[in-house]
């Protein structure tokens, strides 16, 4: 059974999880400094208690996500008492998201609901009254179960992983009366059931690997519109966006650097990006504005290349690539997806190949529920991970076996938020005629 | 008669080691027994240890307990069992010559110069009802006995009645008396008490045998010892046979099932699933071409032999025939019978993880009576009660033993936390660090907490220390050894290597059981690190004490449904609360922050 702890590093996002023009991010535990030091560009070891720190905070690829005013608290001082940290930092998505991703990807776990609070009080620092603390972790039982994860869980997920607990259980029983019987009355060996380990093993992943298509519903899909200078490319970001955002004028190279604006493509919130275009220049300025483009057409998730269908341009071979021509009430291209930003011809196509490109990816995974939390994601891959060790595990001993089966039950125990779990051995008298 | 520092009631596995611990400890301890010729009878199978069982008494020994020494003394085959399936799940078993296991119990209790040995039947407890504490004993024959601790340990006795198909009687064991008048003393004192049920089988003449139709199943040689004050086990080994049930014998018993006790619904008491009559295994599991049985000796100078798998309480005409259906038996002289015992046992859930009873202090109960079943569960309960009634007597803090560091750990805190359904075995799956749990581990564990209370011996702890340093000195050889590439110790990590087959000359000199504790160390190191940052997150939350008199209802927040499970368990710490089935995660930190914050906490 799960509890809260104390000292073992922890973070959670102080301000709600929306745009806005700050975010606070809060980490407390035992080395909580040291662990963020190499990703944090000023020393964290030698500054004051207390202190506010300007620096830079680097992803793991040593990339900058975002600069920032980091408070330092040494053992002893802040809010739990314990080491500890808040990070100010631009109140964008995915800058918060990042450098969530960034403090568990260094084994600082997110918190759960009124931890800071318990750990505040367990440390004998905080001044709240005792109901104070108390309510806000009650509330934390209503609100989230307090780390019982049934927070955004679905029914099919719930199903999904008490079906796979059910199967595990059932290799574990047949285990655990080998280990728990002596060989002389249970003289067979036992032979690991590695298809049937495969097989949840792979229906976990996918189930996790949802994780990734279903990002793109809640913090939209990065679009890209990209083409050559003068191919129609502001257009139809236009004409996409219904409004005047970007300058469109027929001089080539207007659209320097690039613009970004959020909408809904087709029902998908979508970042749409309309991009300076590609032209052999001299420009420095517009030569940076490519570069940027190219930079932008490495992240995105569908690239829209716009080609006048004059031109003998021809697009990317790159599968995030949708290509579309423009001019359609003055060349029209047959059975090429084309539109016209005069007429407005064509463009309810374009909508419709954008949108059934960006849920491509979810029709593929048809029939596998899918999940919204990086937790869930993570106790997905923990249980995956367990049974693939446990297979390796055979040739080593069948107790270790035994324990990395336990392993994957506890985290899909720790997933469905089950307090307690079937006894191994109430399955195993079910399942076995034991005893001499 | 004289007042004494303690009373055991009860001269079974339990009480021996209730009594030997207190007295040991240099208090007065008076054992009182129906049958001072019963003392340590082995009443079902003629083994001691096994799987689980196995790890329960080396611990049991490595506290200064007497059960393994009393197990080398007196054995007649050894075995270590589960070899091939991994060091955490192997263990001995020791098959036991039964009457002297019984006579040299009763001559080690015989030789403490402060136990003394009174047979009469305990009816009734003496109370101080200001205090709710038990303050002596008043038995059958009218004596009253004061003491100033109690440990109750009653086995299968406590309004015992045996059952063969038809017929029944009121007895503990096959012909000898149950207690009767203690159950009724209890339950008017409050205590909440149950019926469960457990059986054993026939015992044939083994002349009467036809051996060569069985297989046969010999025993390790050399015999290795329980206890780890043995060196060298001097016994003779004989072998125990097999052979199994056939058709005709489930064809017997279904025709016959009519006329169990069991199935016609005159036993109501809880029977064991993992050890069930043979008429069970038949209606449970029909597809079952066969079931094993095995037919072992009771001792050397008997003719007697136990058919392991056979229990029943079907009529003795009936179970004549289906044991004369079987190969190897079909002449076999039947002594006695199989038969069915319904006792009395006390819910555990009464119970502080000392033992001590919540409901009249200074009162420790073991082994049966708490619902348990085994000699090897009942005799871990008697040592830790007697120790924690020794404690108490010094007015010290309780000696509790946590699951992370033993079974026994584990099975008390099962019996407190959970309670029990059924009698309660041990099994190597009930534990979370089984592997940090091996047998051979059991004095590094423990019997370091025993000699500083008092009772594992001095000599105890210098053989400790002398193998720890062993071990010590080997892992360094290892350490500084290379082979190839790699260390000794590191080439040890990786499944198919062997200590012996290294061949490395400085071991030479160290006893192999020393180079095998060493190499599965080694070899699960790895294993047992990963095991240890949650160990260390138990223990933290163990350490966290709940104060007795701690005030349930005063705190807000805690569901009405947890609430209620706390205050029947009364749990001693976060850890214990957190394992009480159906208790949340949250209402379990509210509880944290309350007992913190009323000062008792950390």
């Amino acid at each position: 059974m799960a509890h809260y702890e104390t000292d073992e590093p922890i973070y959670a996002l102080a301000t709600p999880f929306s745009p806005s023009a700050l975010a606070v991010i809060r980490a407390s535990g035992d080395g909580v400094l040291s662990l963020l030091q190499p990703y944090f560009s000023t020393d964290l070891i030698k500054a004051r208690s207390q202190q506010a720190l300007h620096g830079y905070i680097k992803g793991k690829d040593g990339k900058r996500i975002d600069e920032v005013v980091l408070i330092k608290y040494s053992k002893g001082h802040g809010y739990t008492s314990e080491e500890a940290f808040e990070i100010m930092c631009h109140g964008s998505l995915p800058v918060i998201r990042s450098i969530s991703l960034l403090l568990e990807g260094i084994g600082i776990r997110e918190a759960l609901r009124g931890e800071f609070t318990y750990r505040a009080f367990m440390h004998g620092r905080m001044d709240l009254t005792e109901a104070e603390a108390v309510e806000e972790i009650v509330k934390a039982k209503t609100v989230r179960g307090a780390g019982e994860a049934l927070e955004r869980l679905s029914g099919t997920i719930l199903e999904e992983a008490d079906k796979a607990k059910d199967s595990i259980l059932n290799i574990l029983a047949s285990l655990e009366v080998q280990l728990d019987y002596g060989e002389d009355e249970i003289p067979e060996e036992w032979v690991f059931p590695s298809s049937e380990v495969r097989k949840i093993t792979d229906r976990l992943e996918a189930i996790a690997a949802t994780y990734a298509s279903s990002r793109l519903w809640s913090e939209g899909a990065s679009v890209v519109i990209a083409g050559r200078t003068n191919a129609g490319k502001s257009s139809l970001y236009n004409a996409l966006l219904k409004e005047n955002r970007a300058i469109v004028s027929p001089v080539e190279g207007t659209t320097r650097d690039y613009i970004e604006t959020d909408a809904v493509i087709g029902g998908i919130p979508v970042h749409l990006y309309d991009t300076a275009g590609f032209r052999d220049t001299d420009e420095s300025v517009e030569a940076e504005g490519i570069r940027r483009t190219e930079e932008l057409m490495d992240k995105a998730d569908l690239i829209v290349y716009v080609i006048d269908p004059s031109s003998s341009d021809i697009a990317p071979s790159d599968n995030r690539v949708l290509t579309v021509y423009s001019r359609l009430d003055i060349n029209r291209r047959e059975a090429a997806l084309s539109f016209s930003s005069v007429t407005g011809e064509g463009l309810d196509r374009v909508i419709e190949a954008i949108s059934s490109r960006l849920t491509a990816d979810l029709e593929e995974t048809a029939g596998v529920p899918t999940i919204d939390s990086e937790r869930q994601h993570d106790k997905l891959m923990e249980a995956a991970a367990a049974l693939r060790d446990a297979e390796k595990s055979i040739s080593f001993g069948l107790d270790v076996t035994a324990m990395y089966l336990q392993s994957a039950l506890t985290s899909l125990g720790e997933l469905t938020g089950e307090v307690t779990g079937e006894d191994v051995l109430d399955r195993l008298f079910s399942s076995f005629c034991l005893g001499k | 008669m004289r007042d004494y520092d303690a009373i055991v009631i009860g001269g079974g596995h339990a009480g021996i080691e209730a009594s030997l611990a207190l007295s040991r400890e240099g208090f007065d301890t008076l054992l009182i027994t129906q049958s001072l010729d019963a003392i340590g009878r082995m009443s079902c199978n003629p083994s001691i240890g096994g799987l689980a069982k196995g790890n329960l008494v080396r611990e049991i020994d490595a506290l200064g307990g007497e059960m393994g020494r009393l197990a080398d003394k007196a054995m007649i085959q050894m075995r270590i069992l589960n070899r091939r399936r991994g060091p955490a799940v192997q263990a001995p078993r020791a098959q036991e010559d039964k009457f002297t296991y019984s006579r040299l119990a009763k001559e080690t209790l015989e030789s403490e110069k402060h136990l003394f040995l009174f047979m009469d039947t305990v009816v009734d407890l003496i109370t101080d009802d200001s205090k709710r504490c038990v303050v002596g004993v008043v038995t059958e024959r009218g004596w009253k006995i004061s003491a100033k601790a109690v440990v109750l340990t009653t086995g299968t006795f406590m309004d015992g009645k045996i059952f063969i198909g038809e017929y029944d009687a009121r007895c503990g064991r096959l012909g000898e008396s149950a207690a009767i008048g203690l159950g009724d003393s209890l339950r008017r004192l409050g205590f909440h008490t149950g019926r469960m049920k457990t059986g054993t089988p026939a015992r044939v003449r083994k002349s009467s045998l036809d051996l060569d139709e069985m297989e046969i199943q010999y025993g390790d040689d050399p015999m290795r010892s329980l206890s780890f004050e043995t060196d060298y086990v001097d016994r003779p080994s004989l072998p125990c046979y097999v052979t199994y049930t056939n058709d005709e014998t489930h064809k017997i018993i279904k025709d016959n099932i009519s006329r169990s006790p069991l199935y016609g619904g005159k036993i109501v008491g809880k029977g064991p699933r993992y050890c069930p009559s043979i008429e069970d295994k038949v209606v449970r599991f029909p597809d079952r071409e066969r079931h094993q049985i095995f037919v072992e000796p009771e001792g050397i100078g008997t003719e007697e032999m136990y058919l392991n798998g056979l229990s029943s309480s079907l009529p003795e005409e009936v179970q004549h025939a289906f044991i004369h259906s079987i190969p190897g038996l079909r002449h076999a002289e039947v002594m006695r019978p199989a038969y069915a015992v319904e006792y009395d046992y006390l819910d555990p859930l009464d119970l502080y993880p000392s033992l001590e009873s919540k409901i009249l202090s200074s009162l420790f109960i073991a082994g049966q009576t708490n619902g348990t079943s085994g000699y090897e569960e009942a005799a871990a309960q008697g040592l830790i009660a007697g120790m924690n009634a020794a404690e108490r007597l010094k007015g010290n803090k309780p000696f509790i033993l946590s699951r992370t560091e033993s079974y026994i750990g584990v099975l008390i805190d099962d019996l407190v936390t959970k309670g029990t359904k059924e009698p309660y075995r041990m099994f190597t799956s009930r534990a979370e660090y089984r592997l940090s749990l091996r047998h051979d581990t059991a004095d590094q564990r423990l019997t370091r907490k025993s000699y500083e209370l008092g009772l594992a011996t001095k000599e105890r702890m210098e053989r400790l220390e002398k193998k720890s340093e062993d071990i010590r000195r080997v892992k360094e050889i290892l350490q500084h050894t290379r082979i190839g590439q790699k260390s000794a110790y590191d080439t040890l990590k990786e499944p198919e290597q062997d200590i012996m087959a290294l061949g490395i000359e400085a071991l030479g000199s160290f006893p192999e059981e020393i180079l095998n504790e060493a190499e599965l160390d080694i070899r699960y190191s790895g294993y047992i690190d990963r095991q240890e940052r949650e160990l260390e997150k138990a223990r933290k939350a163990e350490n966290m004490e709940i104060p007795a008199d701690f005030d349930y209802d005063s705190v807000d927040g805690i569901s009405s449904e947890s609430r209620e499970k706390l205050k029947a368990v009364r749990p001693v710490s976060i850890g214990q609360a957190g394992r009480i089935s159906g208790v949340r995660v949250s209402d379990i930190a509210v509880l944290a922050v309350a007992v913190r914050s009323n000062g008792h906490g950390q």
